[in-house]
């Protein structure tokens, strides 16, 4: 049987909130894959489009940026600002044609263990039949 | 109509009067029918200037090396420097405005309005007039281009030799000036972003196929970095050669430095590079097409930065360069952003 293909995804995760939901699921023992590999950064706002592209450029199948809700921002507005930007960086990524799954975002809120792991449990289930990302990926 | 005269009297009277530093215009570039910049520095010298449609470059790009000049002398020359805006060019201006890259009494600016008319490109007029060879441009009445060749001179329909550029221009007047030449006759623009509409069409596997093609091809040159006027960063993140490295540089400051695009000429590096050049200038391109004009291999950047200027105006709004007060398009936000992309 052949072993199904297991997506690598990037998450870049704010650490007021999604990191705090995150923590929470770990300490309520909620289960998810292991597929994802969490970056920390100060705020979602923080995430450059060089980010983003460069996690595409050394192979990682799927990107997700995940902040505090509209309003919670630990710094007021940086939220916003990320919505704006990487409303931006998501439309150019399709419009060059990659996937549009490979990059998402999401609101995680500290209390939201069990909306982080559904959707890491989702971004692995939209990715699986995509295959290894091989655009961007340098040689 | 602009007068060629009107402007030469203008720039003569304030190089005269010591009111400007020099003045960047307009000259005949030689054989060919494509205008070069010209630096003018002497009232006398004021008879070169001129005004055609091969007049295509934006010359606000040489306010960065203006500026970088400034910086490195001792008591430098702090008159304004005196330009010739176009429509699209004056939309440029007031982005650096925004951003507060220059001051508005750093430029002295004569606005030409291109009327009902533009720039030529140069495949479409060397195309139309094949084999006859353009030598010299003019605007004709009624939306025509007169074109003298080395078989006589032809006078053609603006619509089928102008840039693409200029049949989507959203304000073909300059929106930023000291003194305007020529009328404000708004061009009807029906379908601003038709360019690019029959792309967007494609499937993804088509606009991959398509953009993988073109960018393999790239010989990252950074010529559509170095003209454009928006690029004015001292250090650029797509390419290591220009970090600034001093001798008081540190070997921890050199490692801290991030490599974020190879310079090595590979399709993903090239994706990579063109990636960040068109987000970089999202919500800043002012549509001036001198990426697309100065690429030796010709790739379509204008496809790239139309569509972000397009994304701009349906999502959030916003309009590139017509106000020079409002605050940059990532630099602020709306509560009622879209957000239905995310989770």
């Amino acid at each position: 049987m052949a072993e199904e293909f297991e997506p690598k995804i990037m998450a870049f995760i704010c650490k007021w909130c999604t990191s705090a939901g995150a923590d929470l699921a770990g300490v309520s023992r909620l289960e998810y894959p292991s597929n994802v590999i969490p970056i920390q950064v100060m705020c979602s706002g923080s995430v450059s489009p060089l980010y983003v592209f460069s996690a595409l450029s050394q192979g990682a199948d799927g990107v997700l940026v995940s902040g505090c809700h509209p309003g919670d921002c630990h710094y007021m507005k940086g939220n916003y600002y990320a919505r704006r930007r990487l409303a931006l960086v998501k439309k150019l990524l399709e419009y060059i044609g990659l996937e549009p799954e490979r990059f998402q975002m999401s609101w995680v809120s500290a209390t939201e263990g069990v909306k982080f792991t559904q959707i890491i449990k989702d971004l692995v289930k939209e990715l699986q039949p995509l295959g290894p990302q091989t655009k961007l990926r340098r040689n | 109509m602009v007068s060629e005269d009107k402007l030469r009297e203008e720039v003569k009277k304030l190089l005269q009067e010591g009111k400007i530093k020099y003045f960047i215009g307009y000259e005949n570039g030689g054989p060919g029918w494509l205008a070069r910049p010209a630096f003018i520095q002497q009232p006398e010298a004021v008879s070169r200037l001129i005004w055609s449609p091969g007049c295509v470059h934006n010359l606000t790009r040489f306010l960065q090396d203006e500026k970088r000049r400034r910086a490195r002398e001792k008591n430098p020359d702090l008159r304004p420097v005196g330009l010739i805006v176009k429509g699209c060019d004056s939309r440029a201006i007031n982005v650096l405005l925004q951003e507060k890259y220059i001051e508005r009494k750093d430029v002295y600016l004569i606005g030409v309005s291109c009327e009902l008319l533009g720039v030529v490109d140069e495949a479409k007029i060397t195309r139309r007039l094949y084999p006859a060879k353009p030598l010299q441009v003019r605007f004709g009445a009624k939306e025509t281009i007169l074109v003298l060749t080395d078989q006589g001179e032809r006078e053609i329909a603006a619509s089928e030799v102008l840039a693409d550029r200029c049949l989507e221009c959203p304000a073909n007047f300059p929106l930023v000036a000291d003194i305007v030449l020529g009328e404000k006759i708004n061009r009807p623009n029906p379908q601003p972003y038709q360019s690019i509409a029959s792309f967007e069409a494609k499937s993804l596997e088509e606009r991959w196929a398509f953009w993988q093609e073109q960018f393999s091809r790239c010989l990252r040159c950074y010529a559509c970095r170095s003209v454009c006027p928006m690029c004015y960063c001292d250090e650029c993140v797509a390419d290591s050669i220009v970090y600034a490295v001093s001798a008081d540089t540190t070997a921890e400051e050199k490692a801290q430095k991030v490599k974020w695009v190879e310079r090595n000429p590979e399709p993903q590096e090239n994706i990579f590079y063109h990636l960040v050049r068109a987000i970089h200038l999202a919500g800043r391109c002012v549509d001036c097409g001198e990426c697309e004009r100065v690429c030796p291999v010709g790739l379509p950047l204008r496809l790239l930065n139309k569509k972000l200027e397009k994304e701009a105006k349906a999502l959030f709004g916003y309009e590139v360069g017509l106000d020079a007060n409002s605050p940059p398009l990532i630099s602020c936000f709306r509560d009622n952003d879209p957000q239905d992309f995310i989770r």
